[in-house]
């Protein structure tokens, strides 16, 4: 039994990263460096030019994994800066992670010419295929929407409900990709296949975390835009 | 197991209710629901169809737990939610009681146990023969029409076969078939090159 802390502003940013190291790759998609000293939260995000409450609401909702989602929407946070992060995760995954894993994969099965190392990446590289599609439609479409509600007004084509129902588990695919190996690749465990399979178990965690901010900030968030607009 | 598990609690009591869902929060995969009003159990676990329902024996009054069941095929765990000194003739009918004095660890400890008894009632085996051929022809490409024709099935049956290989292997996509079959020696790869070259 560990108890869930809600962190604030006032609270050290190193006391938050070091005993919840995944808060890293928050740090990181916000654009905010390491080296903050005895900073807090509120500190850092100022000299960062980025919103605490956003911050505070994502790294909350991330730490705190019990509920799948959070009963109240802090109406109060930057849907511009939420956006960047959602980017920025998105480049994380396409450019640098889902590569490696790949780059990874294919030193640790070693032979290219056997049937059976042949399928896997092959089964690798149509997930890489649709999480860029997903990927894509999120950017060009529902992003693009999203920026064109906070200028303007709401559009009668497209609402944030089309995406919601839409909005797939995008790590599953992933995560089976590694039972298959766990359970039926053939040859004896090597450290390298070992690496990998760790590095794709932390991979599909993340993405998993990244839908939970689509779904239990972003859409939410819209939707409540979508409802001010519609008053306006 | 990642599938997720929906839990209903049927008390009328909000303190106890909410107690027991604050105690059940802590433990991952689960979802809870809550049903403070009697006369609209009977719906709702037919709607919803729960793995889990967590019931204060004397609130469920006229209902008898063999209704319950066969409502949702008999697939449901139904846990008592004990007050008092109930008569053992009672709670054997439950899969198991629940004090509402026990610690939140024992709590856990029982609904983990009875959901992992719940799957292994869904026990893995291997293929079947049929289920082999199946996946033969879905890594060929061959749609649900065209397998049935060939192995001169029904599609429904087609259908009901390639739920039970997903539920079995936990594989959902073709191509993880694939790798399955390439593995287990079900198909050569020069068997089905051209499939694997010309989709996506």
């Amino acid at each position: 039994m560990y108890k869930i802390v809600k962190y604030e502003s006032q609270d050290r940013m190193g006391d938050l990263i070091c005993d919840n190291y995944p808060m890293l790759l928050v740090l990181s998609r916000f654009g905010m460096s390491l080296g903050f000293g005895e900073q807090s939260i509120g500190e850092v995000c100022k000299s960062n030019n980025v919103d605490v409450k956003t911050f505070l609401a994502v790294v909350n909702l991330l730490i705190d994994d019990s509920e799948k989602i959070p009963k109240i929407i802090d109406a109060e946070i930057s849907i511009p800066a939420l956006i960047k992060y959602l980017c920025n995760s998105h480049k994380y995954f396409v450019e640098f992670r889902l590569p490696l894993i790949r780059q990874e994969l294919v030193n640790a099965l070693g032979d290219n010419t056997n049937d059976v190392n042949l399928v896997i990446i092959k089964y690798y590289d149509e997930y890489v295929y649709e999480v860029n599609r997903h990927i894509t439609y999120e950017e060009r479409k529902v992003f693009t929407y999203v920026e064109s509600l906070i200028d303007t007004n709401v559009s009668n084509k497209y609402n944030i409900e089309i995406f919601s129902k839409r909005h797939d588990d995008v790590e599953c695919k992933l995560s089976e990709l590694k039972d298959i190996i766990i359970k039926y690749y053939p040859n004896s465990s090597s450290n390298e296949l070992n690496s990998v399979l760790f590095d794709i178990f932390s991979c599909a965690k993340d993405l998993e975390s990244h839908n939970r901010v689509e779904n239990a900030l972003f859409i939410p968030a819209i939707k409540e835009l979508e409802r001010l607009k519609k008053i306006d | 197991m990642g599938q997720r598990v929906h839990v209903f609690i049927a008390e009328p009591s909000p303190i106890i209710r909410n107690g027991v869902i604050s105690v059940l929060k802590g433990i991952s995969n689960i979802d809870i629901a809550e049903i403070s009003d009697v006369t609209t159990l009977m719906a709702q676990i037919s709607r919803y169809m729960p793995d889990i329902l967590i019931v204060n024996p004397s609130y469920l009054g006229l209902f008898s737990l063999d209704m319950l069941r066969s409502k949702v095929g008999g697939a449901i765990k139904i846990i008592a939610l004990q007050y008092t000194l109930l008569d053992e003739a009672i709670t054997k009918q439950y899969d198991d009681v629940l004090s509402i004095y026990s610690s939140a660890e024992v709590v856990k400890e029982k609904l983990v146990g009875v959901i992992s008894s719940s799957d292994k009632s869904t026990e893995k085996q291997g293929l079947s023969v049929r289920e082999k051929e199946i996946v033969v022809c879905i890594v060929k490409g061959l749609t649900n029409k065209q397998i049935a024709d060939q192995l001169c099935l029904s599609t429904h049956t087609v259908m009901t076969h390639r739920r039970n290989i997903s539920n079995k292997l936990e594989i959902h996509s073709s191509s993880g078939l694939t790798i399955y079959a390439i593995v287990n020696k079900l198909v050569e790869l020069d068997n089905i090159k051209s499939v694997i070259s010309s989709d996506k």
